[in-house]
């Protein structure tokens, strides 16, 4: 029965195999021959070439075509229609009388959303790390049931940014979920959305949500790295558990907290789609960030201006490759300090 | 210096007991060695000792004041952890430092302790370097360094010598009793390494299945081991063991026979005569003799040539495996037949339960 067996799975076998065989044999002899011709480095260029084809026109050519774009005006879509301007679409953006005052300036608005990216890339890097590192010290601890709570933190990172706007702006409107709650519980109900304040700290409080489990489970990770015999020599030392925290748990936690940092930022500045959904940009300009500015100027503004958008996008595209050459010197750093540990 | 005492300590996780009953009573200035196989709770004791964890049952005391219940903190103990357990961001002078700046101590202080103990482990050169740029057995110092600047009443080590490689781990042994001698300190050392208990300890205690199987000097588990397993873990190679009947002999002798030959008397009365027992003979003692001169046959399997000595590895008639230590160079090969002559002087004897059986 078991040589039957073994007949059939070999049979099997060699009929899957056969066709494979085929076809290893039809691209055998071309290829022999593209090596004798090129040599092994023209193989290489031969296997890359799809994938460079690929981020070819998918990612070179947008930004050569952004560049372009950048160094045009008018509102004509295509590039062939467009007038060529020079830095013109930069020297706009930069024509200000104070930059820190954006109402001297002639894109009044491009230095609005930069002001309100800036302070929401400080206030929420900030309070993401610290929800994240509080969120992952309390995931660490011995918990009841700690993998569903580790579940429930995380759960936010796997919704649809336009979800989460939805759900928060069911909650934060006038007639929504929290101002009912505020109202049983003898408040006077407050226009989360519609005062400026309340709006923007709103839109840092909901990326935080829609974002803190994932910082925590990089942290998370970073925490359960830490040798539990340090901890051991620390209370065999008698260290205060503050103590313990500033001395051990964060200089060990330092490569994690930096590369959460990094991509925190990075994220920030990036910060579009979750506050464009939850307030739209408003009460007014309150809410209105870099990358909003950049749709509305490039496509839903009654005045299209694709040159001028492109040419933010270029200096924000600037921006963040000095983040992610930050991020990418940290992870080379950790590694060799790994390395030596 | 101290003594620590346990009385009646367990420990259990949930329902499986770890540890059962321990009674122990530690001197003080004595180096007492935890030795057993891995999982017969040697660590766990050391932890309860240290304060690390907290027995279920029993009570722990140092110099006879109760601190079962006392945090690790502040019972004046210092561990080194078989890891080492340096904190890898800091650097050796910082590390040294550390407990000593928890307990608020004067700076000038914490320096002196720090210049003496790198003096003493002779670490001075890499004060300032991390625990990273080390060797293993340079790391190993800074950890003991550790425990000395804190001056402890005891200290307590787990498995220090585990993670070196085999020339160092002798070297560093050697220190460590060096160590022990000049601080005249209480130590307890937890090792599941025979030679280490055996060359180190004043005292060793022998651990299976979280229980005591017997507290002793080295020589005294060596040549009086209480029972099976303490004869046949303490001792390299390994006791042998046959199964062999025991009758009364001539005056004041008892008669062995072994599985298949005559058999020989010895001197004293076996309390346990006409039975079946187990004989116990260390390889060191057991002879290779001329043909018809020993006391059992048996086929060589195996001959490990040292050198020094020769290990040689048989298979009695009866199936059992009998090993024999003979002093220098020994000509003889796998699948030769040889004789072997137990040194009656040195027998043990344990009943079916696997206790001493005592010769009078």
């Amino acid at each position: 029965m078991a040589d039957v067996r073994n007949g059939i799975a070999t049979r099997a076998g060699a009929m899957i195999l056969a066709p494979v065989g085929w076809l290893a044999n039809l691209f055998d002899s071309p290829l022999r021959m593209l090596q004798r011709r090129t040599g092994s480095n023209g193989m290489a260029v031969f296997f890359l070439a799809p994938n460079m084809l690929v981020f070819g026109i998918f990612v070179l050519f947008p930004l050569v075509i952004n560049i372009l774009y950048s160094m045009t005006g008018g509102g004509a879509l295509f590039l062939g229609d467009r007038t060529f301007v020079g830095a013109d679409q930069y020297g706009r953006l930069f024509s200000c009388s104070s930059y820190l005052d954006p109402k001297s300036c002639i894109e009044d608005l491009f230095w609005i959303a930069v002001w309100n990216t800036l302070a929401f890339v400080v206030l929420q890097v900030a309070m993401m790390v610290a929800v994240a590192l509080v969120t992952a010290l309390v995931l660490n601890r011995e918990l009841r049931a700690r993998s569903f709570w580790r579940a429930v933190f995380f759960f936010p990172v796997l919704l649809s940014p336009v979800v989460v706007g939805l759900i928060w702006r069911w909650i934060l409107q006038r007639q929504g979920l929290l101002n009912l709650m505020v109202f049983e519980a003898g408040g006077t109900p407050v226009n989360w959305l519609v005062e400026r304040n309340w709006a923007f700290t709103a839109a840092i409080m909901v990326s935080v949500w829609a974002h803190v489990g994932f910082y925590a489970l990089i942290l998370l990770a970073g925490l359960q790295a830490i040798p539990k015999d340090l901890y051991e020599a620390a209370e065999m030392d008698g260290t205060r558990p503050l103590r313990v925290f500033w001395r051990i748990t964060l200089p060990l936690l330092a490569p994690n907290l930096l590369v959460v940092l990094v991509l925190t930022l990075i994220r920030a500045v990036q910060i579009f789609d979750e506050v464009y959904v939850l307030t739209g940009g408003g009460p007014g300009t309150s809410t209105l960030f870099l990358t909003q500015y950049i749709y509305e100027v490039g496509f839903a503004s009654m005045l299209r201006n694709p040159g001028l958008a492109s040419a933010a996008s270029i200096l924000m595209g600037a921006v963040l490759v000095v983040l992610t050459l930050i991020q990418l010197g940290i992870a080379r750093r950790n590694e060799q300090r790994g390395k030596m540990r | 210096m101290s003594q620590i005492t346990l009385t009646g300590v367990s420990r259990a996780f949930g329902k499986v007991g770890v540890l059962h009953d321990i009674n122990l009573n530690i001197l003080d200035g004595e180096l007492i060695v935890f030795v057993g196989p891995s999982g017969c709770g040697k660590s766990t004791l050391l932890r309860l000792i240290a304060g690390l964890d907290r027995p279920t049952g029993g009570a722990i005391a140092i110099d006879g004041k109760d601190v079962t219940t006392v945090p690790a903190a502040d019972r004046g103990l210092a561990m080194v952890f078989q890891s080492y357990a340096l904190y890898p961001h800091m650097s050796v002078r910082q590390n040294l430092a550390f407990g000593l700046e928890n307990a608020r101590m004067a700076r000038a202080e914490i320096d002196a302790r720090i210049a003496e103990a790198a003096r003493m482990l002779e670490i001075a050169p890499y004060l300032d370097r991390r625990p990273g740029q080390l060797s293993g057995g340079q790391r190993q110092r800074v950890a003991i360094g550790r425990a000395i600047v804190r001056n402890p009443t005891a200290f307590l080590l787990d498995e220090p010598l585990s993670n070196l490689d085999a020339e160092l781990r002798i070297s560093t042994r050697a220190e460590l009793a060096a160590l022990h001698e000049r601080l005249s300190a209480t130590m307890v050392y937890v090792t599941h390494d025979q030679i280490e208990a055996m060359t180190l300890a004043d005292r060793i205690v022998v651990l299976r299945a979280g229980r005591i199987e017997q507290i002793g000097t080295p020589l005294d588990l060596y040549n009086h081991p209480a029972n099976l397993f303490v004869a046949g873990f303490i001792g390299a190679p390994r006791m042998n063991f046959l199964p062999v009947k025991v009758a009364a002999g001539g005056t004041g002798r008892s008669s062995l026979t072994l599985d298949g030959s005559a058999g020989f008397e010895i001197d004293g009365n076996v309390s346990a005569v006409n039975g079946d027992v187990t004989l116990g003979q260390r390889p060191h003692h057991i002879s290779l003799a001329d043909a018809g001169k020993g006391d059992i046959a048996a086929r060589v399997a195996l001959v490990e040539a040292l050198g020094s000595e020769t290990i040689v590895h048989t298979k009695t008639s009866g199936g059992q495996t009998m090993l024999a230590v003979v002093a220098g160079q020994c000509p003889v090969a796998s699948g030769d037949t040889v004789d072997l002559k137990f040194d009656t002087s040195h027998l043990h004897l344990f009943d079916d339960t696997g206790q001493r059986i005592a010769v009078s």
